[in-house]
């Protein structure tokens, strides 16, 4: 048994875990990271193959991960095997939770959409009525989006729309092809924003914590990992009431471990950090831990040709490129039918299209294919789910992961505001496309699945108030003052916008405010 | 601390152990026999029978520049999912649906009826269901409106019974009408096993054309030791996990 109580414990690798691993090891903080899965190296893990040499051809294992959209067969191996961490929920309300353990977690595989919330989302009770507001606005988090954008190295261009703020981008000089020239024109006659994206161009196009934020605490030599360990329950010291101790098993001898701590922070992801407290009975004295579980509408869109782009005439001049119509409902006007709002994306497609945009098969399938070939033009919504209580998580009575640990049982689905809201985002994709004079060739109102966008957030809620959320405004538990969730848990309400650069933001302020309580011998 | 100088006792005694192993790999004849345990030594682990070790040399061997196929290449499936009469419909649905088009091998050219044979034979019952009513569905209707099977009908017979179910769909809303889900399942599936074929690949190549299809294949990661969950060692048995949405 080890003696030793390391600094700070921080369990998870991923963005969040790794972006509090940098900040407190630059500050001289001895840091021990615990991963649930195992270090990947691609030049070791991966190979390129063509897909023919694959067992199935292409097709995804049958039966494996029923809920992981994304999940093919090249990459069936990098996310979590649903048998191994089984989870459960109402089979008419199914919730696709998507998930990644391998050391960097989620941060190894996403879209590098950079966004930062603005007050529309940071205050939205006091725009609108629903739900709280946030306790920080963008001018608390504004000077740390504009550190995590300078480290992501985040392009963009300064837009000067409140629902859409501007940031630390490097600018977006890229000239738009004209069939995004012609989407925007419409768009701007109906009143519609397009803009250019934001994104994360990270090193070599790898936006991740473990290219990004880990090896500058690797660097200090304050920080120590341990991959493969799968922690089961933290526990507290009976005396002071602070958590003091974190057990977990090995992932594959399935040895029982315990390691002490004198301060926690969890980074494991929204739903396991608040599987893990649940499993714990900690720091709920509140009661709304697990409760108020979000993410973001995604599946609904439309596709479009651009009738000068096909025959094989779409040149680099007309077509390809990509923008955002950022939210532009429930700005100044009021919708009748839903709250909050919506972003789409738009990509301008060079490539091959899809057969199933044609009634048709064989030769005449085959002419269309031809004849559509790089002439589409595709709208795909972002939308927010509002806050509610009872969209939540507890832990399962019956089923257990591979471990033993009880599993969690996710209940929540969307309602009439997120089906209008996909239903107004289409219509509207729709009619810009028109007014551009592009075929519409296809669309779609109903959403995938919650859990889909990978957005998950809430269920460990921010809030000033002890009685009504779990964690204060620095992410620090209220009831356990040396225990942080820094990921998306603490979300009060979702927004439109992929959520990333706002963790990350949320993660840096909680490790410096953390820093300083432990300078201070607050903490 | 403590546990530091236990670490490092335990590191110097392994160290002497390897030295000791190393004298005795050195001497012809050598006797395998662990020497007399002692306190700062752990007692050795079972040795392979044989003078030498299983490993040696694998190291050091050259690449053996063998060029391996896929079983495909060389073989076919052999189906026996589907019945004789689901086999000849699905065989008609490929010819109909993906026909060999300016050199480009059709699904019958690529073993595609086989390869789904075996695809839908490892599928979860509810895809299996839907393949095999749809193909029972498609042959009935044949009977009932031209007095044939589906496998002897026409193009133009076949393409009465297939177009009116045709449908478009964005990815993840395939539809979901009874026969509409199985047509359009079925084609998508004809299409993408007939696309991902070698044989197709080999076509690009042949046209001059990019071979698409190429992705970086992730191995299993450190794989479990245990595929089904059991009970931890050290803590009591608990019931298994059901699947999801049980």
């Amino acid at each position: 048994m080890s003696e030793e109580t390391v600094d700070v414990l921080i369990i998870g690798s991923g963005h969040s875990g790794g972006m509090v691993a940098k900040i407190l090891t630059e500050k001289g903080i001895n840091c021990l990271m615990l991963n649930a899965g195992p270090v990947a190296d691609p030049h070791k893990d991966a190979e390129v193959k063509p897909t023919y040499a694959l067992p199935f051809r292409g097709f995804k294992q049958p039966g494996i991960l029923p809920h992981v959209f994304q999940a093919n067969e090249f990459n069936a191996n990098t996310w979590v095997d649903e048998k191994e961490v089984p989870y459960t929920c109402d089979a008419e309300h199914p919730y696709n939770w998507v998930r990644v353990r391998l050391f960097g977690g989620r941060s190894l595989f996403w879209s590098r959409q950079s966004f930062r919330l603005s007050d529309y989302e940071f205050k939205g009770k006091t725009h609108d009525g629903y739900g709280d507001d946030w306790p920080i606005s963008l001018k608390d988090l504004g000077p740390y989006y504009a550190r995590v954008e300078e480290i992501f190295r985040v392009t963009g261009n300064q837009d000067g729309l409140p629902q859409y703020p501007d940031g630390n981008f490097i600018p977006d000089d890229s000239p738009w092809s004209t069939s995004m020239q012609r989407f925007a024109a419409a768009g701007k006659a109906k009143g519609v924003p397009v803009c250019k994206a934001r994104s994360a161009q990270g090193v070599d196009g790898l936006a991740s914590s473990v290219n990004l934020l880990l090896p500058d605490a690797v660097k200090t030599g304050k920080l120590k990992a341990i991959p493969n360990v799968v922690v089961r329950e933290l526990s507290v010291d009976k005396n002071t009431g602070l958590v003091n101790e974190a057990h977990f098993v090995d992932r594959l001898s399935k040895r029982e471990m315990s390691v002490k701590a004198r301060v926690v922070v969890l980074a494991a992801g929204t739903l396991e950090s608040t599987r893990l407290l649940l499993n714990s009975k900690l720091a709920n004295s509140s009661g709304v831990m697990g409760h108020y579980l979000i993410d973001q509408v995604y599946g609904p869109g439309m596709v479009c040709s651009v009738p000068d782009a096909r025959d094989r005439k779409g040149t680099r001049e007309i077509m390809g490129g990509s923008g955002i119509i950022p939210r532009f409902r429930n700005i100044e006007t009021k919708e009748k039918n839903f709250l909050r709002g919506y972003a789409l994306n738009i990509y301008s497609n060079m490539g091959g299209v899809s057969p199933h945009y044609f009634a048709a098969y064989g030769a005449e399938l085959q002419q269309k294919l031809d004849s559509y070939y790089g002439s589409t033009l595709s709208a795909g919504i972002m939308g927010e789910v509002l806050a509610r209580y009872e969209n939540h998580v507890s832990i399962d009575k019956v089923a257990v992961d591979a471990w033993d640990i009880p599993a969690l049982r996710i209940q929540t689905k969307y309602t009439d505001n997120e089906f209008n809201m996909a239903r107004d985002a289409v219509d509207a994709a729709t009619a810009i496309a028109e007014g551009a004079g592009f075929e519409v060739l296809v669309k779609n109102y109903e959403p995938n699945p919650p859990g889909y966008s990978i957005h998950e957030l809430g269920t460990c809620r921010m809030g000033d108030d002890p009685k009504t959320s779990v964690l204060n405004k620095w992410n620090q538990s209220h009831d356990i003052k040396n225990l942080f969730v820094v990921d998306g848990s603490s979300f009060v309400s979702a927004g439109w916008q992929n959520p990333t650069m706002t963790i990350l933001s949320l993660a840096m302020r909680a490790a410096e405010h953390l820093a300083e309580q432990m300078r201070q011998g607050n903490v | 601390m403590r546990r530091r100088d236990f670490v490092k006792g335990i590191l110097a005694a392994s160290a002497a152990a390897k030295a000791m192993s190393a004298q005795q790999a050195a001497a012809p004849g050598a006797q395998a026999t662990p020497p007399a345990a002692s306190p700062a030594m752990p007692p050795q682990g079972p040795v392979a029978p044989g003078p030498m070790p299983w490993n040696r040399g694998l190291l050091e061997a050259p690449q053996l520049g063998l060029r391996t196929l896929v079983p495909d290449a060389v073989a076919e499936t052999n189906a026996h999912f589907f019945n004789q009469t689901q086999t000849a419909t699905l065989r008609r649905l490929c010819a109909l649906l993906m026909p060999p088009l300016k050199g480009f091998p059709g699904a019958l050219d690529t073993g595609t009826p086989e390869f789904l044979d075996f695809l839908i034979g490892a599928s979860p019952r509810r895809q299996q269901l839907m393949y095999k009513s749809g193909l029972d569905w498609l042959d009935t209707e044949a009977k009932a409106k031209f007095a044939m099977t589906f496998e002897n009908t026409t193009d133009t017979q076949a393409d009465a019974l297939i177009r009116p179910w045709l449908r478009i769909w964005m990815t993840d809303h395939a539809p979901t009408e009874l026969h509409a889900a199985f047509i359009n399942q079925v084609h998508s599936d004809i299409r993408t096993a007939t696309m991902n074929s070698q044989e197709w690949s080999d076509a690009q190549l042949a046209a001059g054309k990019w071979r698409d299809g190429y992705d970086l294949y992730w191995y299993p990661v450190d794989p479990n030791l245990h595929d089904e969950p059991n009970a931890v060692l050290g803590r009591p048995a608990m019931p298994v996990a059901p699947a999801p949405h049980a």
